[in-house]
């Protein structure tokens, strides 16, 4: 298959948001704190949340498993350090609430902190030396999930299925949210582990051509993983620079400016041969083939003007939002939103003890300036149809008709309307003159509708 | 040590735009066109404008009142409304028909349907049927400007009084479908029209200001160029089939788009967003249709002018345009299970 970028390298819709990435986007990727309490989730990924196999009391290792399903969709969870079962407990968990988790005390001296793997990889990587059931496996065991966000189990997605051929993967490393750099900086500093992962995650799909997408705000990273391409001599895989413009990291936005195809609404990319996986992801593919390590750290940007240190940390899964932040010299004064995830997404916390997850790649800290005085304190008006939001969504709906018609509770109307084809951007929002919070009356639709189904029986 | 910080829905940012800036463009939008209405009709325009904007908002502010809810002013639609409304009525309306127009067209055409953005109907556009339908003498009489050109060619009217008042160029128009020709009289005033000094209402008058405002919301981003495009196209479309059809009844195209409420309903009235389409292929549907209406009134109708009448039936239809026009998502309609 002809290795060519047949899209127009952008999207339809969108907005274009400040970037604001040069807070951290030169900061070289740094150790975390070294916690000595961590609560690993049970649930870090679409799919059966998984029930634990320790108990209270019980010694674990770094690297354990503590946590597993037998359900197909779904990965297990290890622990990141050497300690002791405090308790399995419910913690605040940003998207369900509360969700239960393995709750590990320890003392420092027992946990030398765990070191990336990025130098253990050169650039001539053989993914031949593994079968496509040695990598499947190893995905699955050392419990990998999407890590761009959407935390889809890592061994479901590659695994070939002949119904449904995957004939090209696309490697995500638009990183379109503004202020979040993690992705960015482990494409400069773990640039052959990325490769690794790539051609192994090609290798147990069953891809035959490669694209690696990074918006062209990160010339530098573009170049960096080219070169090592060039070095390797790989002719199937591909780096493509497409426009910075948010959401261009969607993978839905990110085929059709590469592929010039759309995943059709409500399916899957595989339903048109494609699989993506977020370069993060590709690194720790690499990490648990070839190493045997499961996924128990990640880089995290801590960013934003209302921290002290901004920058990127590798983490242990587990710590604590506001243990990060303190390691970060703390939040300022001026400090109104603690985000978990970048501004246009991601979730304002209220307790900061909210555990870091598999998923979680920022922790955003903006001022009150930076959101805006309207927004920050919710004026808004009418809705006067001006129709920016049509003109701003990516996926061609109408966010304004969705969201007004949940409001007025006729969910029947905002079905008919596509709620469900909404991928939570936030373009629509931030557009909007009249500051009517459109994401966030969709987003509850979505969940109105969905308990009203459930309650129809079949 | 966190006690300061705030929760709410993502995201948490936006573009430093606000509905009042919106209508704050609009209004700069009107600027040109109220500084040649105050050159060519002096203390009319002055009066005119300033009435019906206080009236606008001072209804607006007791309807407010009335219905206990917040006070709306500050989003500056009221303030639009007047001065849209001052530009749409002659120079020589009395203030009282003014104030009764402004009182009417909030009233009535805003705050009864529930306050910006519940109106089917354009406000302005409202006022000034009902003062047309309530006073239509005062409505279709009016004086030249001051800086007009003594010489030119006066058409008898049937209620022309005397020198100072006189026929619009749509006025001549229709006498010249009616008659058969006569139609160069109205082309040969082009640049009059362009420039503003002939008769008509208060801001329909001068092309040029009102393109130069047209332009400027454009630029701003204000407005998208649909709308305008549509109605303009299709105007002159229409009346160039007519004006080939016969150019001594009919005039040329670019006449008709230099005269009356044509350019100001384009640019201003029918782009109006919350009486228009949300789709682009709606608003091309809407513009396409104010267009044809205008044209099909002043070329076949009784009435010289159309707009304000096209304005208020495609207003109408936008409730179905906007139906027929659902737009479809990227990745195509959903499978119904």
């Amino acid at each position: 298959m002809e290795v060519s970028v047949k899209g127009k390298y952008t999207f339809r819709g969108g907005t274009e948001p400040p970037q604001s990435k040069e807070l951290t986007k030169k900061s070289a990727i740094r150790q975390g704190p070294a916690s000595t309490q961590v609560a690993v989730m049970l649930s870090q990924h679409t799919g059966a949340v998984c029930q634990p196999i320790v108990k209270k009391g019980d010694h674990v290792q770094a690297g354990q498993k503590i946590g597993d399903s037998d359900a197909f969709v779904s990965a297990p969870v290890h622990s990141p350090i050497n300690g002791k079962v405090k308790e399995i407990a419910l913690q605040s968990h940003a998207v369900l609430g509360r969700c239960p988790a393995v709750i590990i005390e320890t003392d420092t001296e027992n946990n030398p902190p765990k070191q990336p793997a990025s130098s253990k990889f050169t650039n001539s990587f053989d993914e031949e030396k593994y079968s496509v059931e040695q990598i499947c496996t190893a995905v699955r065991e050392a419990g990998l999930v999407g890590m761009g966000g959407a935390g889809f189990p890592t061994r479901v997605k590659i695994e070939p299925n002949p119904k449904q051929p995957k004939e090209t993967l696309i490697i995500n490393g638009c990183e379109c949210e503004p202020y979040i750099t993690c992705d960015y900086r482990i494409m400069l500093e773990w640039t052959n582990q990325i490769i690794a992962g790539v051609k192994l995650a090609k290798k147990a799909a069953g891809c035959s051509r490669v694209f690696i997408g990074i918006e062209d705000n990160k010339p530098r990273a573009i170049e960096v993983i080219s070169e090592a391409l060039r070095n390797s001599g790989n002719d199937d895989i591909k780096v493509v620079a497409v426009k910075t413009k948010y959401p261009q990291g969607g993978e839905r936005q990110l085929i059709k400016a590469i592929l010039d195809k759309n995943v059709p609404t409500g399916g899957i990319p595989p339903m048109i041969g494609v699989v993506a996986l977020n370069v993060a992801t590709a690194a720790a593919i690499a990490e648990a083939v070839v190493f045997g390590q499961p996924l128990t750290h990640r880089v995290v940007t801590v960013t934003g003007e209302a921290v002290a240190n901004p920058g990127n940390y590798y983490t242990a899964i587990g710590t604590a939002v506001g243990e990060l932040v303190e390691f970060c010299g703390g939040i300022t004064q001026k400090a109104a939103k603690v985000i978990l995830g970048g501004p246009m997404m991601g979730i304002a916390l209220a307790d900061l003890t909210t555990p870091i997850t598999k998923t979680s790649g920022a922790i955003t800290i903006l001022t009150k300036e930076q959101i805006g005085e309207a927004k920050f304190a919710r004026r808004q008006t009418a809705c006067i149809r001006c129709g920016r939001c049509l003109e701003a969504c990516p996926e061609n709906l109408s966010p304004t008709t969705i969201a007004h018609a949940v409001k007025n509770n006729l969910l029947d109307v905002a079905e008919s309307y596509y709620l469900n084809a909404c991928t939570e951007c936030g373009c629509c929002s931030y557009v909007c003159p009249a500051n009517i919070e459109i994401t966030g009356y969709i987003k509850t639709g979505k969940i109105l509708l969905a308990g009203q189904k459930k309650k129809i029986p079949e | 040590m966190f006690r300061n910080i705030t929760v709410s829905c993502a995201p948490h940012i936006s573009e430093r735009l606000s509905t009042r800036t919106v209508m704050m463009d609009v209004i700069i939008g009107l600027v040109p066109a109220m500084i040649a209405a105050g050159y060519y009709f002096r203390i009319h325009a002055a009066v005119l404008i300033s009435t019906c904007v206080i009236s606008a908002i001072t209804t607006e502010w007791l309807c407010n009142v009335i219905r206990k809810k917040p006070n709306s002013l500050g989003d500056f639609s009221a303030v639009i409304t007047g001065i849209i409304l001052a530009l749409s009525v002659p120079p020589g309306l009395p203030v009282w028909a003014a104030v009764i127009g402004s009182v009417f067209a909030i009233a009535v055409g805003k705050m009864v349907f529930g306050g910006l953005g519940a109106n089917i109907f354009n406000p302005a556009m409202v006022g000034r049927a009902f003062l047309t339908a309530s006073f239509g003498m005062l409505m279709t009489t009016w004086t030249v400007p001051a800086t007009i050109n003594r010489s030119m060619p006066v058409i008898s009217v049937e209620n022309q009084v005397d020198a100072r008042t006189q026929a619009t160029p749509l006025a001549w128009s229709k006498q010249a479908i009616k008659s058969g020709r006569g139609a160069e009289t109205v082309n040969e005033q082009l640049e009059a029209m362009f420039k503003g000094e002939v008769g008509g209402c208060l801001g329909e008058t001068s092309v040029l200001a009102l393109l130069v405002g047209g332009a400027y919301l454009l630029i701003r981003r204000t407005i998208n160029l649909h709308i305008p495009l549509a109605v303009i196209a299709s105007s002159a479309v229409f009346a160039g089939i007519m004006n080939l059809v016969n150019s001594d009844a009919y005039i040329l195209p670019s006449s008709h788009l230099c005269s009356g409420g044509l350019l100001i309903g384009a640019f201003f009235i029918a782009t109006d967003p919350v009486t228009a389409p949300l789709t682009t292929k709606g608003r091309w549907i809407f513009g396409i249709g104010v267009g044809m209406v205008t044209m099909l009134i002043r070329v076949f109708g009784e009435y010289p002018e159309g707009v304000m009448y096209s304005i208020l039936l495609m207003n109408a239809v936008t409730p179905l345009i906007d139906r027929f026009c659902k737009p479809v998502p990227t990745g195509g309609r959903p499978n119904v299970q």
